[in-house]
This record gives C-alpha cells, sequence and structure tokens, in this order.
C-alpha cells in the first residue's frame, strides 16, 4: 500500500522535524485539493446531520465507481472515452428490466415483459452484458486514436441513449421503469438507505481493490507502457490491442456494475439519467480528479457531489439553475486545469 | 492476463483484418447501401424524391458546419469543440433580437446583464483588433499616448453600440442603420476605386474626392432604406448573431487558445479545453432562455413547394442555395486570395509560416472568426427549419464533425460532399425506422467511413 507507507514514512519525519511539513506542503496542490475537499465534505456532513450524509454518500460511491472504472481507460490507456455513460445505463437497464415489478397494464403504454428477478441474480447479468456489449465495442474502435477516438466515443453515447429512449418495447422509452428490485440477501433485505450505503461502499470497495490490483500489476505496467508509447511496447512483443480491449471490457464491466446499482438505489430509472452531457461531466470528474490516480478519481466523484450539495445552501440562487450553474463552473474547471494542471488535483498523467 | 488472452484468441482475426479483406468488406457494404437505396426508390419513386428533398435540407445545415469546421481544423489542426456553442449562440442570438416577436413574445428574454456581458466582450475584441491592424501602424504618426486615447475610446464606443443593439431589438432596423450605412459605404468606397482602376484609368490619381462622395451618399440612401423597413429587423438580426458568435469566437481565441497553444500544442487538451467551453457556454444559454425547446420567429418561404409530388419548403432552397454559396465564398478565398494563402501556408507549417513572415496571430483570428461566422449560420438555418434547444449545439457540432470526417478531413470538397451525403443518407436510413434514430444513423456511418474509408470521401490533398 503505497498511500499507507507514504503515509507513515510521513508522519516519521514530521515527528522528527514538525517545521518540515509545513515548508514541504504549502506548494503542493494535491495537499490543498485534498484538504479542501475532504474538509468541505466533512463539514458539510457534520452540518447537515446523518440523513444527508447517507444520500450524499451514496450518490457519491456511485459516481465514483464510474470515475474509477472511467479512469482505468483514460489514465491507463490514453483513450479519451466519452461514452462511458452507455455502459452505466446498459446496466442500469438490465438491472431495471430483469427485476422489475411493476405491471403496466394500467399505464397507457405498451407492456413490457416482467421478469421480477432478484437483486443479484440480475447483478451479473447486467455487469456481463456491459462487458460483452464493451467487447463489441471495443473490436470497432480499436484502430481509433486521439480525438478521433473521442468522437467516435462520443457516437456510442448517442447510440446508447437512442436505443433506451426509443426501444419502447423493452425500456419505455420515456416513461422509464419503476419498481426495480431492491437487493436481499435470504431476509435481509436492503431497504433502508443506511443499508444500501453500507452495500455501495462494498462495492466501490470492490471495484477500488479491483483497479488497484490491475493497476499495481505487471498487467496494469504495461498499460502505462502503452499509454507512453504504444509502438516502442509493441517492438518488446506485447499485443497491445488485446491489453487495451481488455482493460476496455473490465472498465465498462464496472461501469455497468454503477449503472446496476443506480437503479437498485433510485428504484426508478428513464433515459434522462443517460444523455450525453453526463457522459461529459463524468469524463470531467475524472480530469478535475486527475489521471491514473485511483484516490484521484475518488477525489474529483466527492468534490463533484459536494459542489451540487453545496450550491443548494447558497442563497438567492433557484433551484432549477444549480444543475446548470455547476456544469458552468465545470466547465470552466476544465479549462483552468488544461491550462495550468493537465493532469488534475492528484494525477499522474498529462493529456 | 487470461482475459486478454481470451479475448485475443476469440477477437484475433477480426481484429487483425488483411487490407484486401477490409477492401472486400467495404465494397460489399457499399453495394449493399446502394442497392438497398435503389431498391427504395424503384418501390416508391415519389417517396423517394421527399427523402432526397429532407436530405438536401438537411444536408445543406452539415455541409455549412462542416466548412468552418474543416477550416479550423486544417488550420490551427485541433478540434475546437467551441464550434457546437458558436451553433447555439447564433441560433439563440437570433432567439433573443426576435422574441418579441416569437408567439406573441410570451418567452420574449432582454436580461441587462446579458447586454452588459457581450458589450464587455465586444468592446474587448474591438480593443484588440485595432491594437494589432493599427496601433504599429500609426504608431510613426501619431504619440502612443493618443493614439491608446482613441483607440479605448473607440473601442468602448464599439461596445456600448453592442449593448444599445442588443438592448433594443424591436428597433433593430433603426439601431442598425448607422452600422449599414458604414459597410455599404465603406464597400462602396472600395469598389467604385477598384472600378475606377479598372474600367478608366490604371495609372493616375483616383478622384479621391468624387468616389468618397458618391459612397456617402450611396450608404446614407440605403441606410435611410434600412431606417424605414421594420420588416427588416429579422435579417438584421441573423447578420448580428453571426457576428456575436464570431466576437464570442475571437475574444475565445485571444484570450485562452493562443496562451494555451504557447503552453502545450497538445491536440488533446486543446480539445478538452474547448469542451469545457462548450460545457460552460451550453448551461450559460440554458440560464439565459431555459432548456424548453423555442421557436424561431417565421420567416419566408415556410409555405412548402411540390415539385413532383414531393414537398420542399422555400426556406430549404434558401438553406441549400446559402450552403453553395457559403461554399463559393470559402473557396474563392482559400484558393484566390493572399488570405488562402496564408492560411494554407499556417496549415501546412505554422513556425516556417511566422518566419517567412506571415501574421499568425491575425490569420488564425480571422479563420476562427470565419468559423465561428458559419456556425451561427448553420444553428439559425436549423433553428429556423425545426426549433432551437440549448443542447442543440453539440449535437450540431457532433454532425459537423462527422461530415467533415466523412467527405475528407481538412478538405474544403469535402465538407460540402460529406454534408451533403451525411444528409441523405441519414434520410434514406430512416426510411424504414423512426425519425428518433438518425443520429445513430449518422455515426454508424462515421464509424464505417472512419473503419474503411479513414482518408474520406474527398482527401486533402
Amino acid at each position: 500500500m503505497s498511500i499507507a507507507t507514504g503515509a507513515i514514512r510521513g508522519l516519521q519525519e514530521v515527528a522528527r522535524d514538525p517545521g518540515s511539513w509545513w515548508r514541504r506542503s504549502k506548494g503542493s496542490v494535491e495537499l490543498w485539493a485534498n484538504l479542501i475537499v475532504l474538509g468541505w465534505a466533512l463539514v458539510f456532513m457534520l452540518w447537515r446531520g446523518g440523513g444527508f450524509a447517507i444520500t450524499v454518500g451514496s450518490v457519491f460511491a456511485i459516481w465514483a465507481v464510474l470515475a474509477v472504472s472511467l479512469n482505468l481507460v483514460v489514465g491507463y490507456t490514453g483513450l479519451l472515452s466519452v461514452g462511458h455513460i452507455g455502459f452505466f445505463g446498459i446496466g442500469a437497464y438490465a438491472m431495471a428490466v430483469l427485476t422489475s415489478s411493476a405491471s403496466y397494464e394500467q399505464l397507457r403504454t405498451e407492456a413490457i415483459p416482467t421478469f421480477g428477478w432478484p437483486f443479484f441474480a440480475a447483478l451479473p447479468i447486467s455487469v456481463v452484458l456491459a462487458g460483452l456489449v464493451a467487447l463489441v465495442v471495443g473490436v470497432a474502435f480499436n484502430r481509433f486514436r486521439d480525438d478521433i477516438y473521442v468522437l467516435v466515443s462520443f457516437g456510442f453515447a448517442v447510440i446508447a441513449f437512442t436505443t433506451f429512449l426509443s426501444w419502447r418495447n423493452l425500456t419505455r422509452g420515456a416513461f422509464g421503469i419503476h419498481q426495480v428490485a431492491r437487493p436481499a440477501i435470504g431476509p435481509l433485505v436492503f431497504d433502508g438507505e443506511l443499508e444500501f450505503l453500507a452495500l455501495l461502499l462494498v462495492f466501490l470497495g470492490l471495484v477500488v481493490l479491483i483497479s488497484w490490483l490491475i493497476v499495481t500489476s505487471s498487467f496494469g505496467r504495461v498499460l502505462t507502457a502503452i499509454r507512453e508509447d504504444e509502438e516502442a511496447i509493441e517492438v518488446f512483443g506485447y499485443r497491445t490491442t488485446h491489453y487495451k480491449l481488455a482493460i476496455w471490457v473490465i472498465s465498462a464491466m464496472m461501469a455497468g456494475l454503477a449503472g446496476a446499482l443506480l437503479a437498485s438505489w433510485s428504484t426508478f430509472i428513464d433515459p434522462n439519467s443517460f444523455v450525453l452531457l453526463e457522459s461529459v461531466l463524468l469524463v470531467s470528474i475524472v480530469i478535475l480528479g486527475g489521471l491514473a490516480s485511483i484516490w484521484g478519481s475518488l477525489l474529483g466523484a466527492l468534490a463533484f457531489v459536494m459542489l451540487e450539495e453545496g450550491m443548494r445552501f447558497v442563497p438567492f440562487l433557484p433551484s432549477e439553475f444549480i444543475g446548470q450553474i455547476r456544469q458552468m463552473i465545470l466547465g470552466i474547471l476544465l479549462v483552468l486545469l488544461m491550462l495550468f494542471r493537465p493532469q488534475g488535483l492528484v494525477g499522474r498523467f498529462k493529456l | 492476463m487470461s482475459l486478454a488472452q481470451l479475448s485475443g484468441f476469440m477477437l484475433g482475426s477480426l481484429l487483425r483484418l488483411r487490407e484486401h479483406q477490409s477492401r472486400l468488406l467495404a465494397t460489399a457494404l457499399a453495394v449493399a447501401v446502394v442497392a438497398y437505396i435503389g431498391w427504395k426508390i424503384v418501390q416508391s419513386p415519389d417517396q423517394a424524391l421527399q427523402f432526397a428533398f429532407n436530405g438536401l435540407a438537411v444536408g445543406a445545415v452539415y455541409a455549412l458546419l462542416a466548412m468552418g469546421f474543416t477550416l479550423v481544423y486544417s488550420t490551427v489542426w485541433f478540434f475546437d469543440l467551441y464550434y457546437g456553442a458558436a451553433a447555439a449562440i447564433g441560433a439563440y442570438g437570433v432567439f433573443y433580437l426576435r422574441s418579441h416577436d416569437v408567439l406573441g413574445g410570451q418567452y420574449a428574454v432582454n436580461s441587462g446583464p446579458v447586454n452588459v456581458l457581450f458589450a464587455v466582450v465586444t468592446a474587448g475584441v474591438a480593443a484588440w483588433a485595432l491594437h494589432v491592424l493599427l496601433y504599429r501602424r500609426l504608431l510613426r504618426r501619431v504619440s502612443p499616448k493618443a493614439l491608446l486615447v482613441v483607440g479605448g475610446l473607440l473601442a468602448t464606443a464599439i461596445g456600448v453600440y453592442t449593448g444599445l443593439v442588443l438592448a433594443n431589438p424591436a428597433e433593430l432596423h433603426l439601431v442598425l442603420s448607422p452600422l449599414v450605412a458604414l459597410l455599404v459605404a465603406g464597400v462602396a468606397y472600395w469598389g467604385l476605386g477598384h472600378a475606377y482602376r479598372q474600367l478608366v484609368d490604371s495609372t493616375g490619381r483616383r478622384p479621391i474626392a468624387a468616389i468618397a462622395a458618391a459612397a456617402i451618399v450611396l450608404g446614407a440612401f440605403v441606410a435611410v432604406l434600412v431606417a424605414n423597413t421594420p420588416s427588416l429587423g429579422l435579417y438584421l438580426s441573423w447578420g448580428v448573431a453571426c457576428l456575436l458568435s464570431g466576437t464570442v469566437s475571437l475574444a475565445l481565441y485571444r484570450g485562452l487558445y493562443v496562451t494555451m497553444r504557447e503552453r502545450a500544442n497538445s491536440p488533446l487538451i486543446m480539445l478538452v479545453a474547448s469542451l469545457g467551453i462548450l460545457l460552460a457556454i451550453t448551461a450559460f444559454i440554458t440560464i439565459v432562455f431555459r432548456s424548453a425547446p423555442r421557436p424561431l420567429p417565421d420567416t419566408f418561404g415556410s409555405e412548402p413547394w411540390t415539385i413532383g409530388g414531393a414537398n420542399i419548403k422555400g426556406f430549404n432552397v434558401f438553406a441549400i442555395g446559402l450552403a453553395l454559396a457559403g461554399f463559393s465564398i470559402l473557396l474563392f478565398m482559400v484558393k484566390k486570395t493572399a488570405f488562402g494563402k496564408a492560411v494554407r501556408a499556417i496549415g501546412d507549417d505554422e513556425e516556417v509560416a511566422k518566419v517567412v513572415g506571415i501574421n499568425t496571430t491575425v490569420i488564425i483570428a480571422i479563420v476562427f472568426f470565419i468559423g465561428a461566422v458559419y456556425a451561427a449560420l448553420a444553428g439559425l438555418v436549423s433553428g429556423h427549419d425545426t426549433a432551437i434547444q440549448p443542447r442543440m449545439g453539440l449535437l450540431l457540432l457532433l454532425k459537423g464533425w462527422i461530415a467533415s470526417v466523412v467527405g475528407g478531413i481538412g478538405s474544403l470538397y469535402g465538407a460540402i460532399v460529406g454534408g451533403f451525403a451525411l444528409g441523405m443518407l441519414e434520410q434514406f436510413g430512416i426510411w424504414d425506422l423512426a425519425g428518433e434514430w438518425r443520429d445513430v444513423i449518422s455515426f454508424i456511418v462515421l464509424i464505417v467511413f472512419l473503419s474503411f474509408w479513414p482518408q474520406g470521401l474527398i482527401p486533402r490533398k
């Protein structure tokens, strides 16, 4: 654990010479970013109390899973994918269609099939489905690079969104799907918000652990080498296409997991959660937090969620503008980051 | 690792298509598409004509977008995503100036802060433009202090004038008539002088006083004419919207892109930064105008014409004409003028262009301005054709981007051909599907083109 050893070494040094900590870190953007975001989150939680913390924590956990998964692609292969929201949506819709128990006979829309599966049976299906779609998409996209990759990944997001909106026999289009199942293990039903938050955090921990194992393994080192110089690593006999495809599929499966969790958490989904702009926001979270850094993605997701929640308490700010102002702030932040800190707050890789 | 190997075994053959296999696949695909469209045409020619007309109408917008996009791209070599916001600014600029005219004015928007913001931006851009264009030249004759004062006053005046125009949308024909007079007089002065050289006397001195007097009279006449024609308001608002979009583009170029390109000239960094700008401007537009779709006021030619059993709106014919005219103008500028030579030189190698004495900053600024004007035109044409909404910018941007890739990136002929081809393919593609799948079709077209014809229909030479 590089973070833990780093922290211990840092503490030892501070114990030896108390002034050194301040001298060394007052100019460090990383430290201040960490302090400000974490402190802000902590103050808010303490001020608003438990219920608020549970809601914010759940939203944060879902965004964090998404951000960590996208960072595996953007940070470790250098391919700027703007279409990740598509996999998120595939996971969510798979979960919703498979577990929804609502009968739509009363409503004036076409009946969609209801399966009524339990959560834990549908979860692997939605994850694997996202992975399979990613496999096909990855094969189709494997020859694209840089800015053309951005364009085609925009395309994937648009195609996914249109499918969610227009394949009405399966997704009920703009009406959305209600009564998505909450997870249950035998008699233990994750019905309350607190239990669900615990489950979300477990999954977040799992995703972070897997990502950490990947990026510290030899597999991760090959990926880093691909990012730095793809032709050079090809010369050494690595099939870079396969590595990129593998990490792409893994990342998409994580995004699918995030989608499934979202569907179950909110028990209702409609295509509006998967529009192109959300995808762009996700990319800006990852870049804001820092590329090629798992902690950066967590921090970026936290900053993003706290930005929205924090703005709810700004006086004279109409609530309908919150989303727009957040988008504006993120846009301006992206510009500033590209100007002054292209690696993001705590990142290790510049675009 | 094992997953990588597994996927490798399963898909290895797909990933490493041989050159001739890929070409065979592409040819088969092209034949299939042509056969499908041909079969459709034979099946119901009337309907096919209708889809072709729709395709041309949509294609005109895409062609306009692709032309500006490709011009900017082939000069600075990064994808400027502000372009989508420029289209949205064009459409919403028209709406802002004509909102009292739309649906009885129930969505009328005119906010002081927005006017002030644009006034400040325009004043800044004007100050920069004056500085770049005139400061050095005049420095020999006039003292720098006097220049600064006069230039500052002039820029402030331009800013205040912009604010006035935006604050009085109902009297656009009155407020803008001095500007029109100035423009007409300027063009007339240049044109008359040129004609005198060509037709009367090519060596001696021109009768400057007489030419200037004629130009001023002509300008005044046109100004009076404009001031007495309130119905010109809509068309004047088109001009203002295009200028505003261009001004914002210049402000971004000077305020941001110049610095960024000096720091790190990486296409991906520029792309992400311009994505941030697109996000911010889209949010700004949503805050000012709300997210619901809005109509633009009626213009000429909203009555459909019937040609051979199919309908096309007069406005769409105008849009197609606009696209062709825009193409001709751009082609003339790039191929025949000194400006075009400079643009191509910068596109080939910016450093060398700078060394041989091309003022790259000014030329690139003009390119950004022209690009934003084309985007704004496309935005307002598509707005008049359907409706406007804040997120239209991103979609129009993507369509323009796709059209320029399909046509051949960096090639002007490719841009117009790609635009119309994309429009046609989109419309024929949704024949058997619902209209909401058209974005999907255009992206599938894009991916097919990138996979099999990455250089596009008409590659850049």
